[in-house]
């Protein structure tokens, strides 16, 4: 029988987003310094722009991998259906 | 928004797109939706395919503001505005907390709006109807931003050869009639052609503006000389308020009761995990490329106060119109891309108001007794009147946009922990419930009311949430259902995780 995945279940998945989009914020380096300038950026932009870039990326590992109900549930209800179980 | 470059040929452009669009929709949406049934009326039958579902998630999210509005904000706050890309981000973080499992509840019980979820959960007329009030609060607050922005945008893209008035009536018009006649599935195909428009003229005006005014690199170099304030670090306070507006909107979109919805609407958890995964990306196409037009417009239009501001991209299109014919047709399509982003978050607003209406006011309230024919067309009724209401109101805008995008959220967001508690934990009361939205709504509310907008950089909106959860969990405690309603409860979410 397949097991049902539900990302609030996951605990793993939840430390590390915390950590990436606290990390995007730039509360922990040194106000009022912008340089180098990478492609047209401040750095700490760039920086948070990576971190934001990571947070998409992640989210799609999350979505992809950690995320299967509905397939599960509905071949459930069609085992109990039919009568049948998993062996 | 003033662009005198544009005047009857803005007027025949509105009018041409807006009749393409209602075209298209009659022709194809309209078919095999039933306006006798609300679940097919409202939800498009529960059968939203990846491809519409994405782009109605997308369009309804980035509305006009996300183009007229944000280059403004980028242009006073600098480098910090890149917030607008993660925060938008975020509300896929916020779809996490709780989506996969109302999805497949959603589907299981029939819910067609929000309050469904209140009402099978708590099972407490007063948690249903303030929930729903709340709800339905948020959404008129949003709607009349959208009208106001619609006015705004009709009047500059018509330059006054038309009073505006009359542009945003016809607008109005076209949208309601694809909605009466084809519900979300009409609104979802419009939303569709305009999500193409909003991208296709979002990233063409970077590229033009990039052209004409400078680089990125250029621009940077020339705000760190004449305001580095913007370029540098921002204070502390600034990177709260960052974190506060994560919360804000990646919480606050997500449980939008027209969001919620398209989680009900979606044709399978496979559609909905691909439209998700493509929101997740979307921002870097959308808030970034509008926060580098409005770090280019630094150098362009240098020493703009706040209310200049608000034109920055009236004045850029004005300019880049002027340099060739090719560009004055492009700005022409870009501010049919404003209006269509307008149209299709306000399209959306109305369908969702228009539910909680019939089903939930009418359908729970005045009339249980009502068949669902009678409930949509009660909706529909009372869609339209108060969308007349509220055009009304929008005669006298507010001055700028931002502050009415965060008020709205501010009073959504109070109905969350029905959702991110209630979900998971059965021993959530109604009274915990009840009275965490109520105390969360009054703080908000108070706040935004006196003025205090941000208390260390975290919004209103936010500590009322937070007191919200607090006041939630522990009078749940306090007050707990009892065994058997707390049984009844666990019933209605429970079933998913059995494995």
């Amino acid at each position: 029988m397949k097991q049902v995945r539900e990302p609030i279940r996951i605990k793993w998945i939840w430390p590390v987003m915390l950590a990436i989009i606290v990390l995007g914020v730039p509360w922990y380096l040194p106000q009022g310094t912008y340089e180098p300038i990478i492609m047209g950026f401040p750095y700490w932009t760039f920086i948070s722009i990576v971190f934001t870039a990571a947070l998409s990326l992640f989210l799609t590992y999350v979505i992809t991998n950690c995320w299967d109900m509905e397939s599960t549930l509905e071949d459930d209800s069609k085992r109990q259906k039919t009568g049948g179980g998993s062996k | 928004m003033n662009l005198p470059f544009i005047g009857w040929h803005g007027v025949i452009t509105i009018v041409l797109y807006a009749l393409f669009i209602l075209g298209t929709t009659l022709y194809l949406a309209t078919k095999g939706v039933s306006r006798k049934s609300l679940s097919s009326f409202y939800l498009a039958n529960k059968g939203l395919g990846p491809l519409l579902l994405f782009f109605t998630l997308f369009s309804t999210q980035y509305s006009g503001n996300t183009v007229v509005g944000y280059p403004a904000t980028a242009y006073r706050m600098g480098f910090a505005w890149w917030m607008s890309v993660p925060y938008m981000v975020m509300v896929i973080v916020g779809y996490m907390l709780f989506a996969p499992r109302l999805h497949v509840v959603s589907k299981k019980f029939g819910f067609v709006t929000p309050s469904d979820w209140f009402d099978k959960r708590f099972n407490s007329k007063a948690v249903t109807l303030i929930a729903t009030l709340l709800m339905a609060y948020g959404l008129l607050n949003y709607l009349l931003e959208q009208l106001v922005a619609m006015g705004q945008a009709v009047a500059g893209l018509t330059a006054g050869v038309i009073p505006y008035i009359y542009g945003v009536l016809f607008l109005i018009a076209i949208m309601l009639v694809y909605e009466w006649m084809g519900g979300l599935k009409a609104v979802a195909l419009a939303d569709f052609i305009n999500g193409v428009v909003i991208l296709v003229g979002v990233l063409g005006f970077l590229i033009l503006a990039w052209v004409n005014f400078g680089s990125l690199g250029s621009a940077t170099a020339n705000l760190a000389q004449i305001a580095p304030s913007k370029v540098v670090v921002p204070q502390i306070e600034s990177s709260m308020n960052w974190l506060s507006y994560y919360v804000l909107v990646g919480i606050g979109a997500a449980v939008y009761p027209h969001a919620l919805q398209r989680i009900y609407a979606a044709e399978s958890e496979k559609t909905l995990k691909k439209s998700l995964m493509r929101m997740a990306w979307m921002p870097f196409a959308t808030t970034a490329v509008v926060l580098i037009i409005g770090i280019i417009g630094t150098q362009a239009f240098p020493g703009l106060d706040r209310m200049q501001s608000e034109q920055l991209v009236g004045m850029m299109a004005n300019a880049l119109a002027a340099k060739s014919t090719a560009n004055y047709w492009f700005m022409m399509l870009l501010f049919s891309g404003v209006i269509a982003a307008i149209m299709s978050t306000t399209d959306s607003v109305v369908l969702s108001l228009s539910s909680l209406l019939s089903n939930d006011i009418y359908g729970k309230i005045i009339n249980p007794k009502a068949d669902e024919g009678q409930k949509v067309l009660w909706g529909k009724i009372a869609g339209i009147i108060l969308v007349f209401v509220l055009l009304l109101i929008a005669w006298k805008p507010p001055a700028t946009l931002i502050e009415i995008f965060t008020l709205k959220f501010e009073v959504l967001i109070q109905v969350a922990p029905a959702f991110l508690l209630g979900l998971y934990w059965k021993g959530l009361s109604k009274t915990g419930v009840l009275w965490g939205m109520i105390a969360g709504a009054v703080l908000a509310g108070a706040m935004t009311f006196t003025g205090v907008k941000t208390w260390h950089g975290w919004h209103g909106g936010v500590l009322g949430l937070a007191l919200n959860l607090v006041v939630a969990v522990v009078l749940s405690f306090i007050f707990p259902d009892s065994p058997e309603e707390q049984k009844g409860a666990e019933e209605s979410y429970a079933w998913t995780v059995k494995d």
